[in-house]
């Protein structure tokens, strides 16, 4: 059993960094996806050594445009806008992976346990989850990040709701196929429990689509909590945060003072660009290799 | 493919009979509503012109007046049509439960009370009352109404009808209905031009209140016993509403029966958007002729130096402040209080997060009503980092130990330049080397609920008079009896009982001296902290002329028109 | 199969029902929990004497236990009653703000919808004639980047170039002042054209212009995806294989190619429309749209109870009718689609 799952593991792993070599369509949107993905979580570990000011101080007379002093100019106060774009890849990526984690550990086992057990259960698990799929997520999550209050922890939750009906729908669906398949009955046949089947079968099935849904579901999670930062409901001053900061441009930016706006707007579409890039690339090598 | 063919149509059909059922399911509840009020106003209206050719004082005149206004708008006017763009709304058109500036602006444009403030200045003077006088003990109030008072439809309006409106505030008991109810303890009229007010205690600031909305006599239209939210019929006053779209737009035209001087323009459109930069661009682009509140600090700096645009300046009466929750450790300290209040820098908060549109304030009554005095200043001075130093040491603080705070702010209901304010207050409190500042804030409903229950230490709030009398700016916050709205838990005796007093004086000059003794103990106790006061812009494009800035902060429109 | 379409439309509808019960549920019970109620938001900083409070709570039904507010609303709501507002204008029936509010999410909508579909379906088409080369490389970024735009930033680009550099276009509400047009449906467009009023028509469009096209390239990269796979899956089949073999050429077995592909873009379609909603809001925030999304963020704002669940519950009404009638469309169409 812990041979298979190692095996598996290890084949998940070859399976990642395959895609990077070789020739295959769409290598490219993986290789510029990771390279963005990459230089933010780079940026974000490493802000204090890369940010040239602090990013809540007042460092420097406000309205400067874009010089060498200060390379995406200042804020209205006065801050660095290099700084604050340079720590803010912090608070997005953490608040975008804790809801990731948040929404994949509610989803995941849900899904599984609907779709294999199925019944009752599963009608009303599906039905809860499709009429919260339904419904607008931002304005979903406006609605609990007001309930919870402004802060990282809080708008990774309310951001982590929104996206359990599309990891659940997804690992139920699986689920459904997966469990009349050979090896399922093979393990049923040998004894193995419930449980089992689930975690040590079908789960590690899932793997690829897990990814694929995963990058994809976290760039749209980005554009949510810039959504959400943009509504004043996600940080408090004077963290700096994309969304957040981009509101606080937006009066400036008509007055010309656009690096204000231009650049917290940008980064957030790189990013979730990056990861939809990566989610791209993927997916569809999932589907040549099931095609196959 | 024959079947993709019918696709489109197919989908195009369903689609527009699902909008259509829709809209009929929605609408058919609002329909019979729209249809009672329009009958009621007409059959209003006939009744209202044979009554008044039969016992109105000139029945020519009234003749002449209503076959003008049935056929084309009277020939004096100088301008055809004016747009006002803001970013506040409308919240209720209906004087008993309106409770926000902006609402009281319309209503004053609308309507009018017994007495109003003279246009750009803080004067009473008489409106539909031409006279009063006050009894002896101070309790009741005898005025004399005009006798030429109609409303927007020629409606006779007398002093049954200002009995009835006030009446009706009370029995509605809607949110500024206290303006009345805790003075007011019933209303005659012995006549149809006499209204008589008994009040409960001697109010000496009476006048002041009469000239509030829940005063103002409304159209019989208007339900008599629930809110109105949406009713448009008006009461006494220069121009009449024409159409109300909520959230879009309000048209006012000159109401053709107003007892006093005609509208310079004949049409007023007040557009609402969603926020400053929305209003800015319209005005850029010409959709609007006027933009009024709010305008963000950098738009007003930008049109300050534009050609085609004049900014005019407004004095306000809007006050911003500090509050602590005296009962709640380490703030409970008077010292650290004290200590706060001389480490801020008034001036820096003014020029960097404002762009200069405020005035540094020193005490609770804003400067420019009487009986201000500069307490603060006086005892603190401004950025008085070594007294601040001091009194932190006294309270047993230090460089090592220092004293930890939790300052809350609201990040959208006084704009967003509150987040910019915390964030200098954190810095120039920092700058004592003795205090750590931890920022904290809650949108609007949290907000208020959290601090009325005592769960924030360190906060900002803001305050609209209701009435402009030092009172207003004293009572309310420090009265211990009036001010469990503020989370403060600040309870004085000594306060107490010099409020209570000055409420009963009806001479200016004593009560002068008691709000001064109040303003005194304010700046010793600190459980608020004044720091600006504000400054409001009206930006309007140069062709507009006759902009009167008032203090009361209410724009009246009957005296814009456009040059040229 | 065995039971017909008719069966199938009755279940389909019925499904309708517990989707909207669970979407009431979820907002009643997040509502609830909301800090604040609407009164004291609405107070302010201002003193309310406890007596009035209670009296204002008690007129608002906030005084009864919850699980019978919940109940009463329901109940309500079956009558086709969406209750009255709780926060200022208090007692304006919540039906009346959808009446006003809803027609211009639903002309933002349309407008937007039909933008995202045409680019979708032009770039989609030309990918898929031109697959495999730079065109389609293009194409796929084009999608990507589309779909990653965020939406706040992008419409303040276009309204700092068109509404205030250029000056071509208004950047903010639906009308021009002192316009106005006879209500027929809400939909100004539809409303102008009716009444013959050409120059609403002209206001309402130019209106129109900046936000819908924000919204519209936002939603045209799913289409864009969705229409070259399909058109790629299309032009190999047998069928386009014949018509190229009897020499019909070039754009001609593009058209035959589209209409086949167009199915699937009909159930996205359907699909659509809750993400629409959640873009609306953006959308509606940056141009001052007066539509249902902005209406929601405002009545949160000051925990109008009854508000938002009446907006919610329609919207959810809404957007289930759209995916019904698509799912059935879809029926009627695609003989394979077992029901």
């Amino acid at each position: 059993m812990a041979e298979t799952l190692a095996w598996r593991t290890r084949n998940l792993a070859t399976s990642l960094i395959a895609p990077l070599r070789g020739r295959a369509p769409g290598v490219w949107m993986l290789r510029v996806g990771l390279a963005i993905v990459l230089t933010v979580v780079f940026m974000a570990v490493f802000a204090p050594f890369i940010a040239p000011y602090s990013p809540v101080k007042r460092v420097d007379r406000g309205y400067l445009p874009p010089s060498w002093e200060h390379l995406m100019g200042t804020d209205n106060l006065g801050r660095d806008v290099f700084s604050r774009i340079v720590w803010g890849a912090r608070i997005i990526l953490k608040v975008v992976f804790m809801a990731s984690a948040l929404s994949m550990a509610v989803g995941i086992p849900l899904g599984l346990v609907s779709g294999y057990y199925g019944g009752r259960l599963d009608r009303v698990l599906s039905m809860v989850m499709d009429s919260m799929y339904a419904f607008p997520a931002l304005i979903l999550a406006i609605a609990i990040a007001a309930v919870l209050g402004p802060s990282p922890t809080n708008t990774a939750i309310a951001i982590a709701f929104v996206y359990v009906p599309t990891y659940f729908r997804m690992v139920r669906g699986q689920t459904l196929s997966l469990k009349s398949q050979l090896f399922v009955e093979a393990a049923r046949a040998i004894g193995a429990t419930h449980r089992s089947i689930m975690f040590n079968y079908i789960l590690p099935n899932l793997g690829h689509t897990i990814l694929v849904v995963f990058s994809l579901s976290v760039a749209d999670a980005i554009l949510t909590e810039a959504g959400l930062s943009f509504l004043g409901l996600s940080v408090t001053v004077p963290t700096p945060d994309w969304g957040y900061d981009l509101r606080k441009g937006q009066p400036f930016f008509l007055d010309g003072y656009w690096w204000m706006v231009f650049f917290p707007g940008m980064m957030v579409m790189l990013l979730a660009m990056g990861f939809a890039l990566i989610g791209e690339a993927l997916s569809e090598r999932l589907s040549t290799a099931q095609t196959r | 493919m024959s079947a993709t063919q019918k696709t489109l149509p197919i989908i195009a059909v369903l689609l527009i009979i699902i909008v259509g059922a829709a809209a009929f399911y929605v609408g058919r509840s609002m329909a019979p509503a729209k249809v009672e009020t329009t009958t009621e106003t007409t059959t209003v209206t006939t009744t209202v012109t044979t009554t008044v050719t039969k016992t109105g004082p000139a029945p020519t005149e009234t003749t002449t007046t209503t076959t003008t206004t049935t056929t084309t708008p009277a020939p004096q006017f100088t301008t055809e049509q004016i747009v006002i763009g803001v970013t506040d709304k409308v919240t209720d058109l209906d004087p008993a439960m309106a409770y926000d500036f902006f609402t009281w602006e319309i209503l004053n444009n609308v309507m009018e009370g017994l007495v109003k403030y003279e246009p750009g200045t803080l004067n009473i003077v008489p409106a539909l009352a031409k006279s009063w006088e006050v009894s002896e003990d101070g309790t009741v109030w005898t005025f004399h109404l005009r006798t030429d008072l109609k409303f927007a439809d020629g409606t006779p309006c007398t002093a049954q009808d200002v009995v009835r409106s006030i009446n009706r505030v009370m029995q509605i008991n809607g949110d500024p209905a206290w303006l009345v109810t805790s003075f007011v303890d019933h209303v005659e009229a012995p006549d149809d031009y006499t209204v008589v007010f008994y009040l409960k205690q001697p109010t000496a600031f009476f006048l002041a209140l009469l000239a509030t909305p829940p005063y103002f006599p409304v159209h019989p239209a208007y339900n008599p016993t629930e809110v109105d939210s949406d009713q448009t019929a008006g009461g006494v006053g220069p121009y009449k509403i024409v159409s109300f779209t909520r959230d879009e737009e309000i048209v006012l035209e000159a109401n053709p029966y107003y007892y006093g001087e005609m509208p310079r323009t004949k049409r007023i459109i007040v557009k609402f958007y969603r926020d400053a930069t929305s209003l800015r661009i319209a005005l850029e682009t010409g959709e609007i002729d006027i933009a009024w509140r709010t305008l963000r600090p950098t738009d007003i700096e930008y049109f300050k130096g534009k050609a085609g645009f004049n900014v005019i300046e407004v004095p306000g009466t809007f006050i911003r402040y500090i509050c602590f929750n005296t009962a709640m450790d380490p703030v409970s300290n008077k010292l650290v209080r004290q200590a706060l209040a001389a480490a801020i820098n008034r001036q820096e908060i003014i020029d960097v997060v404002l762009l200069g549109a405020g005035e540094p304030l020193y005490s609770m009554v804003p400067k420019g009503l009487w009986s201000h005095i500069d307490a603060f200043k006086d005892k603190y001075g401004d950025a008085n980092l070594d007294l601040a130093r001091q009194l932190l040491q006294q309270a047993g603080y230090s460089e090592t130990n220092k004293l930890q705070i939790t300052l809350w702010y609201t990040p959208t209901h006084y704009g967003d330049t509150e987040a910019d304010i915390a964030q200098l207050l954190k810095e120039q409190w920092e700058a004592t080397g003795m205090i750590e500042v931890t920022i904290q804030s809650a949108e609007w409903s949290t907000y208020v609920a959290q601090l009325r229950e005592g769960q924030y230490m360190v906060y900002l709030l803001g305050w609209y008079p209701d009435y402009l009398d030092p009172d207003d700016y004293l009572t309310p916050f420090l009265h211990s009896e009036a001010n469990s709205w503020s989370g403060t838990n600040y309870a004085n005796p000594q306060v107490d009982q010099l409020l209570t007093q000055a409420q009963s004086i009806t001479d200016q000059a004593q009560r002068a001296q008691i709000y001064e003794q109040v303003q005194q103990i304010l700046a010793e106790d600190v459980p608020y902290i004044p720091i600006f006061q504000g400054k409001l812009y009206i930006v309007a494009r140069s062709d507009v002329a006759g902009i009167v800035p008032s203090p009361t902060m209410l724009f009246f429109y009957s005296t814009l028109y456009k040059t040229g | 199969m065995a039971r017909g379409l008719g069966y199938y439309i009755a279940v389909r509808a019925l499904m309708i029902i517990p989707t909207i019960l669970v979407l009431y549920t979820i907002v009643f019970i997040l509502l609830r929990m909301l800090p604040g109620d609407p009164i004291l938001a609405v107070a302010g900083t201002k003193n309310i004497p406890p007596e009035q409070y209670e009296e204002l709570r008690r007129l608002a039904g906030l005084d009864k236990h919850p699980v019978v507010q919940y109940f009463d609303y329901l109940w309500g709501m079956l009558h086709g009653d969406f209750g009255v507002t709780l926060a200022t204008p208090r007692g304006t029936p919540v039906s009346r703000y959808i009446w006003q509010r809803f027609p211009a999410t639903l002309e933002l909508t349309i407008f937007s919808f039909a933008i995202s579909v045409l680019l979708g379906l032009a770039t989609g088409t030309v990918a898929a004639l031109r697959r495999g080369g730079m065109v389609d490389a293009g194409m796929r970024v084009y999608s990507i980047v589309a779909y990653t735009l965020f939406i706040p930033w992008f419409g303040m680009i276009l309204q700092y170039i068109f509404g205030l550099q250029l000056a071509w276009l208004p950047t903010s509400g639906r009308l021009d002042p002192g316009l106005t047009v006879d209500r027929v449906t809400g939909l100004y467009v539809l409303d102008s054209l009716i009444t013959r009023n050409w120059d609403v028509l002209k206001s309402a469009l130019a209106h129109l212009v900046l936000p819908s096209i924000t919204l519209g390239i936002v939603l045209s990269g799913a289409y864009t995806r969705l229409v070259r796979n399909n058109m790629v899956d299309v032009l190999g089949q047998d069928f386009i294989r014949a018509y190229q073999a009897r020499g019909v050429r070039g754009w001609k077995v593009a058209w035959y190619a589209l209409k086949n592909a167009f199915i699937p873009v009909v159930t996205l379609m359907g699909l659509q429309f809750a993400i629409l909603l959640g873009g609306a809001v953006l959308t509606e925030t940056t141009f001052s749209w007066p539509g249902m999304g902005t209406f929601i963020v405002d009545r949160i704002e000051y925990r109008d109870y009854t508000s938002i669940q009446g907006a919610v519950v329609f919207f959810a009404l809404f957007v289930g009718l759209i995916s019904l009638i698509v799912d059935i469309v879809y029926a009627l169409l695609d003989p394979r689609v077992k029901y």
